[in-house]
């Protein structure tokens, strides 16, 4: 997971899948930065970063919902559902004293909302007996756990839930604690039952139970589990010309929000591919006919991804190719017998691997936080026997591919409803399932719950002396910003382009239409040196030390195609070892003349920007406020240092952005390195200023559930111990500090014309499934053309500015039409998506402290 | 009442305090594995275990190829416990269907009750289980099992008294058991039995005794009882139906069928998948190689078979098949050629109408369906573009 890093990884293990990819259903199409295949032509980003990267490296919030990944299924069910609840329960609301009385704004005009949560219409209304369950000796598997307790069924009786380490039941057992034997294989388990509490019907505790028995629910309606979420095989979807199954399914939670509690049902989908790892390497070997090619490109391809082993369907992430052995090398049992793979996997399973010649998967188990420090036993695989999962660089980069999930996985707000609409119908109809859920006295609305939101006004957007407002319905502005002179521009006098040979014509393409659209922005240009190198990392480099000067400017380097290691190290060079602002852009993009004036524009724009000008403003109507995002990067392929991105505004237009980055060495907290990094900030702001900030508004991105107490216990303070002295006593500086969620299960709808359709961009919804504990709302700020959109979650957690909802809702708004990669309105308020970026480079390219010199220019656009 | 066992794999003849005994396997593994090993020499199809307990004799019998109809019988079992569980086929059984149906059920009910469910298995298993049958029902037994069930086989294990004595605690193994025999009174019961009802009975069992103490004989004591075939012939197939009226006492609490190549969906998904690998491979080697026109096609002029995977007769005989080739942006594979291919071969056992008409269902044939059409190219997205804009891999 790359933008969800849970920064106190001592703290939480609970996000602990490998793979960490929810396969979210739905490639969410936000029209962010990164726009989504198959999407209209849309040229939002001109800068390819993502042409040149293997992709499986990292999930973009749209690309990590059209990947699905296998999710390595946590040992324990205790841990499940840990994340979410930890964080239901945090009261932050209790602090701030401005919204004791609502936190309900009133601004915009009110619109009727559907949302993909139904309503728990009757729960049990009696006291529970909670039990707490110990095993002598301690087992792990919560498989186990549960099979071990079910030896004494007949004293727990038929109504009872067990979540891998208590266990709930409507009634009391006769006595308080019992000592019961039960029997694994052929060893003695003593298994404990203590009472440890009564649990009122109110209680939280219980919900984390009713969870539990839905998801057992699901189980008993034939959902096939795979990690967290259920899927139904029999509706699967074949995509045979790629090999490639997609299974459709759920994901639920049940949670108290505002004034009821909701199951939030969501679809979901799990992509199967039809191929295993031996299919992979044999294609490779064909390919690669040179050894030490070869190895290099299985490697490549398999390492850090996810397998699942045929018989038995356990996932692991392959660390490592052992190409010293084949499935004819023994190991030993765990009686001490010596066997081989093939006689093992023979006499255990009736596989029968028949390539003999095949090297080995070596996993080293999987990857648990909280286990990191234990070293474990590697784990060594047959490729046979190893399913693939999730999906390669080259079918990420194939366009039919992704095309053809995408139109499949996508949904529309009518299809979604229709599919919910389906799950809930079968749970009411499901006799088993209903007898289940009366033995609770559990029952759920039938259809989707309704409640009023609000749409706020459009944004006015000032691009020098013009001034426009964001379009109503797509919230994008992309012709208004280039038929006129920029904010603020930068001159083009000293600047390189580089260009491989045999793409000449390409590189006169970009000169020529460039001279032709930077009047009208008011971009001035001299001629550039243009420098003709080989396609090789070695000649771009050697061009580049040979022509760069401390007056260059701007490098922009045409590439031949998507090749990662020279875009890294072009970045690397140019950001580190010689900091100027770069532009990378692949011929192929600007072969095109009909899209060529658009593009040139985009990126005529886009050096603008990392040259240190600005392209438009918005008036947030506050001042002297200095706003800081932050987010993160996790590479969870090779397992490096973690990157956090600290974007905080220089200058009061919020036109200039000071970028740092925070190196997170695993385990470790980001507490040290946001005092440095905050410190820093303020120092800018006050240099450009002449005085500090009076308030500090945080927006953090980047945080795994189960992260918020964390949030509460050590970063906000952090900053605030880092502003008491930085500040003088009493100057009463203000710190607003607001959790950013992207990756939820929440969806809402409008209706009209009998369909559901997709709200209006700068909806906002603070009621019903907001929290009674917390200063929260929603904002559907982007437009998507497909599918269904995401709304953001943003949680006011310390507010010593003492934000009505109308104005931090507003704020949030304004502050998601700031992303000058792209004229219309991101997901996230722009610092928090300038943090992205800038982590994303430097963590997928540069893997180095960026040049100190560049931090103050957006110079990873 | 009777009682099943709860848990046939948790049975505590091996948990004494002091290490006295230690065996090389555990001796349940001992008993699923000497199942196994019937099931798997005799090829058998139809297989129930009468107190299955926690399933994993009948996990560890699912993977047989032979195995088709897996039924477990404990009167204990819950129908919440196995759904999604490892008795479900999971993702695998999807990817890589097995060749045969394959399908498990799981009652609720005793193994002392009549259910005509279970009537006409090849196997029938009762490990560790009669011991726990108090008298009455240790009566009713063999009538149910041998009597009305009247499998092809039976399999019945149980504890060896001679061998408690190397066992520190002096009583039975388990505090369930209503009984446990030597060696002669099982043998007894069993010849007995099988007399009956027309059976013969071999004896082994599990468990090796520690070295000196052989006279004592196995820890846990194995009946394989066979049916008569000179009977069988002429009652086995047909006479349970006859003279058994539907009887179901027993509860279904979990039911699972595997997708398997015997359904036309997993055929075709299987087929296809290994045809479009197979493709995958020529077109590569296609793009790769040098080629030359030849009227509207673009043919080959090196080998397009995969050095991996294949035998040098295989090579050559697909070598000698008619080739690929290209027209436009679209690369065609002759049928003939792709059914030489060891895998796809095998799938359709040689019919070319099969693989014809398979493969139509799911990609798409050319104009006289003699060869399978895919793109040429694989187009990259263009993450800034829309579909106008993408462009080949390939640039020349």
């Amino acid at each position: 997971m790359s933008h969800r890093t849970v920064l106190f990884q001592g703290l939480s293990p609970s996000r602990s899948s490998p793979s960490g990819q929810q396969c979210q259903a739905e490639p969410g199409p936000e029209p962010e930065a990164e726009p989504m295949v198959g999407r209209p032509p849309n040229p939002r980003h001109l800068e390819p970063p993502r042409h040149l990267e293997p992709p499986r490296h990292y999930t973009e919030p749209e690309e990590a919902q059209l990947v699905a990944t296998l999710q390595a299924t946590s040992v324990k069910e205790r841990s499940r559902f840990g994340g979410i609840f930890r964080d239901h329960v945090v009261d932050t609301r209790q602090y701030l004293d401005h919204v004791r009385e609502s936190t309900a704004g009133t601004q915009g005009r009110p619109v009727k909302l559907f949302t993909n949560h139904f309503r728990v219409t009757s729960r049990p209304q009696q006291v529970t007996y909670k039990y707490n369950i110990d095993y002598m000796p301690d087992i792990e598997d919560g498989k186990v756990r549960t099979e071990l307790l079910l030896q004494h069924k007949a004293l727990i009786g038929k109504c009872h839930i067990f979540d891998g380490s208590s266990l709930l039941l409507p009634h009391k057992l006769l006595s308080p604690k019992m000592e019961l034997v039960s029997l694994l294989k052929k060893q003695v388990v003593k298994v404990t039952i203590e009472f440890t509490s009564e649990l009122m019907p109110t209680s939280p505790d219980c919900l984390r139970y009713y969870n539990i028995l839905f998801r057992r629910i699901l189980k008993m309606m034939e959902l096939e589990q795979v990690g967290r979420n259920y899927y139904n095989k029999r509706e699967a979807t074949e995509f045979s010309d790629h090999n490639l199954v997609i299974w459709p399914g759920y994901v639920t939670s049940i949670l108290e929000y505002e004034t009821s509690i909701t199951l939030c049902a969501d679809v979901n989908h799990k992509l199967v591919r039809m191929q295993t790892a031996y299919d992979l390497i044999s294609a490779l070997c064909d390919g690669f006919p040179a050894k030490q090619d070869l190895q290099e490109q299985v490697a490549k391809q398999l390492v850090g991804s996810i397998v699942s082993t045929v018989f038995n369907n356990k996932t692991y992430r392959v660390d490592d190719i052992n190409w010293e052995e084949t499935p004819r090398t023994t190991f030993k049992t765990s009686d001490g017998a010596e066997i081989t793979f093939v006689e093992y996997y023979k006499t255990r399973y009736d596989q029968v691997v028949t390539e003999l010649n095949q090297p080995l998967l070596i996993s080293k188990g999987k990857w648990k936080k909280s286990q990191r420090d234990t070293p474990q036993e590697p784990v060594l695989l047959v490729p046979q026997l190893c399913n693939l999962t999730g999906l390669t660089d080259d079918l990420r980069k194939n366009y039919r591919v992704m095309r053809d999930l995408a139109l499949h996985m996508r949904l529309d707000p009518e299809k979604r409803q229709h599919e919910l609409q389906k799950l809930m119908n079968a749970i009411q109809t499901n006799k088993e399932v209903q007898q289940e859920l009366q033995l609770w006295d559990l029952k759920f609305d039938a259809s989707f719950l309704s409640f009023s939101g609000r749409i706020l006004k459009e944004v006015r957007i000032f691009q020098g002396r013009r001034v426009f407002d964001s379009h109503p319905q797509f919230a994008d502005w992309s012709k208004e910003t280039r038929s006129g002179p920029l904010l603020n521009v930068k001159s083009l006098d000293h600047w390189l382009i580089l260009y491989p040979t045999g793409n000449y014509r390409a590189a006169s393409f970009f000169l020529q239409s460039l001279r032709r659209v930077t009047p009208t922005m008011g971009i001035s240009m001299r001629e550039a040196k243009i420098l003709e190198v080989s396609d090789t990392v070695q000649s771009y480099t050697t061009a580049l030390e040979n022509h760069v000067s401390s007056k260059t400017q701007m490098v922009i380097c045409v590439l031949s195609s998507e090749k990662k290691d020279l875009y890294d190290s072009i970045k690397q060079y140019l950001c580190v070892s010689c900091p100027i602002p770069s532009q990378c852009v692949i011929a192929r993009t600007l072969d095109k003349p009909q899209t060529l004036m658009t593009i040139v524009t985009k990126l005529a724009q886009q050096m603008n920007c990392k040259m240190g000008g600005a392209l438009w403003k918005v008036d947030t109507g506050l001042q002297n406020t200095m706003f800081i995002g932050i987010d993160c990067f996790h590479d969870i392929v090779h397992r490096r240092k973690s990157i956090a991105g600290f974007v905080s505004s220089i200058n009061q237009e919020l036109t200039q952005w000071f970028s740092q980055c925070l190196f997170q060495e695993s385990g470790q907290e980001l507490v040290n390195g946001l005092k440095a990094c905050l410190e820093a900030a303020l120092k800018l702001w006050c240099k450009h200023n002449l005085f500090l900030p009076q308030a500090i508004i945080v927006y953090r991105d980047g945080v795994g559930d189960g992260q918020l107490q964390a949030l509460l216990d050590h970063e906000v303070p952090q900053i605030e111990s880092s502003l008491k002295s930085v500040y003088p006593k009493d100057s009463g500086v203000k710190l607003t500090f607001i959790v950013v969620k992207k990756r939820i299960n929440t969806r809402f709808f409008v209706e009209s014309e009998g369909r559901l359709r997709n709200p209006l961009p700068g909806t906002v919804i603070d009621v019903e499934v907001t929290k009674r504990q917390w200063y929260d709302f929603f904002i559907v700020s982007q437009s998507v053309k497909d599918g269904t959109v995401t709304p953001t979650h943003y949680n006011v957690i310390h507010d010593t500015v003492r934000f009505t909802p109308d104005r931090i809702q507003c704020l949030t708004y304004r502050l998601c039409h700031m992303y000058y990669n792209l004229p219309g309105v991101t997901r996230v308020p722009a610092p928090c998506h300038y943090a992205h970026k800038l982590a994303y480079l430097v963590g997928q390219s540069i893997h180095q402290e960026p040049h100190h010199s560049l931090a103050s220019r957006l110079f990873y656009l | 009442m009777e009682q099943n066992r709860e848990c046939n794999s948790m049975d505590n003849c091996e948990v004494p305090s002091k290490k006295v005994i230690e065996f090389k396997a555990p001796v349940y593994e001992q008993r699923y594995y000497f199942v196994k090993n019937l099931v798997n020499r005799h090829g058998l199809r139809k297989i129930a275990d009468l107190g299955f307990g926690d399933a994993t004799l009948l996990w560890m019998l699912k993977y047989h190829r032979c195995v088709q109809y897996l039924v477990g019988v404990d009167i204990a079992a819950r129908p919440f416990e196995w759904g999604g569980g490892r008795l479900s086929p999971g993702v695998g059984g999807y990817i890589i269907p097995r060749e045969l149906d394959l399908t498990i059920t799981l009652y609720r009910g005793s193994a002392v009750q009549k259910d005509s469910r279970l009537c006409g298995f090849d196997l029938i298993t009762c490990i560790e289980l009669t011991e726990h049958l108090d008298s009455e029902d240790l009566a009713k037994f063999p009538e149910v099992v041998f009597g009305y069930f009247s499998p092809g086989m039976v399999v019945i294990s149980t504890p060896n008294s001679e061998f408690n004595p190397l066992f520190p605690a002096s009583t039975f193994r388990d505090p369930d058991h209503r009984f446990e025999w030597n060696r002669t009174q099982f043998q007894t019961w069993a010849l007995d039995v099988a007399k009956l009802y027309n059976y013969s009975v071999e004896f082994t069992g599990v468990g090796d005794p520690p070295a000196g103490a052989e006279r004592v004989g196995y820890c846990t004591q194995i009946g394989v009882f066979q049916k008569n075939i000179a009977k069988a012939t002429e009652s086995s197939i047909s006479e349970p139906e006859e003279h058994a009226p539907e009887e179901h006492v027993y509860e279904v609490v979990y039911t699972t069928s595997y997708p398997s190549l015997q359904q036309s969906k997993y055929f075709r998904l299987t087929l296809s998948s290994e045809s479009v690998k197979a493709i995958g491979l020529m077109k590569s080697r296609f793009l790769r190689g040098l080629r030359k026109r030849e009227g509207d096609r673009v043919v080959p002029l090196g080998s397009c078979t995969p050095q991996f995977g294949l035998t040098e007769a295989q090579r050559a005989e697909i070598e000698q098949s008619p080739k690929p080739y290209s027209v436009g942006e679209k690369f065609y594979v002759p049928l003939e050629r792709l059914i030489i291919y060891p895998k796809v071969d095998h799938l359709v056992a040689g019919s070319m109408e099969k693989l014809r008409t398979i493969l139509a269902e799911g990609l798409r044939l050319n104009g006289d369906q003699s060869a399978v059409q895919v793109e040429l190219v694989d187009y990259q997205t263009q993450h800034l573009f829309d579909e106008h804009l993408i462009s080949p891999v390939l640039e020349s």
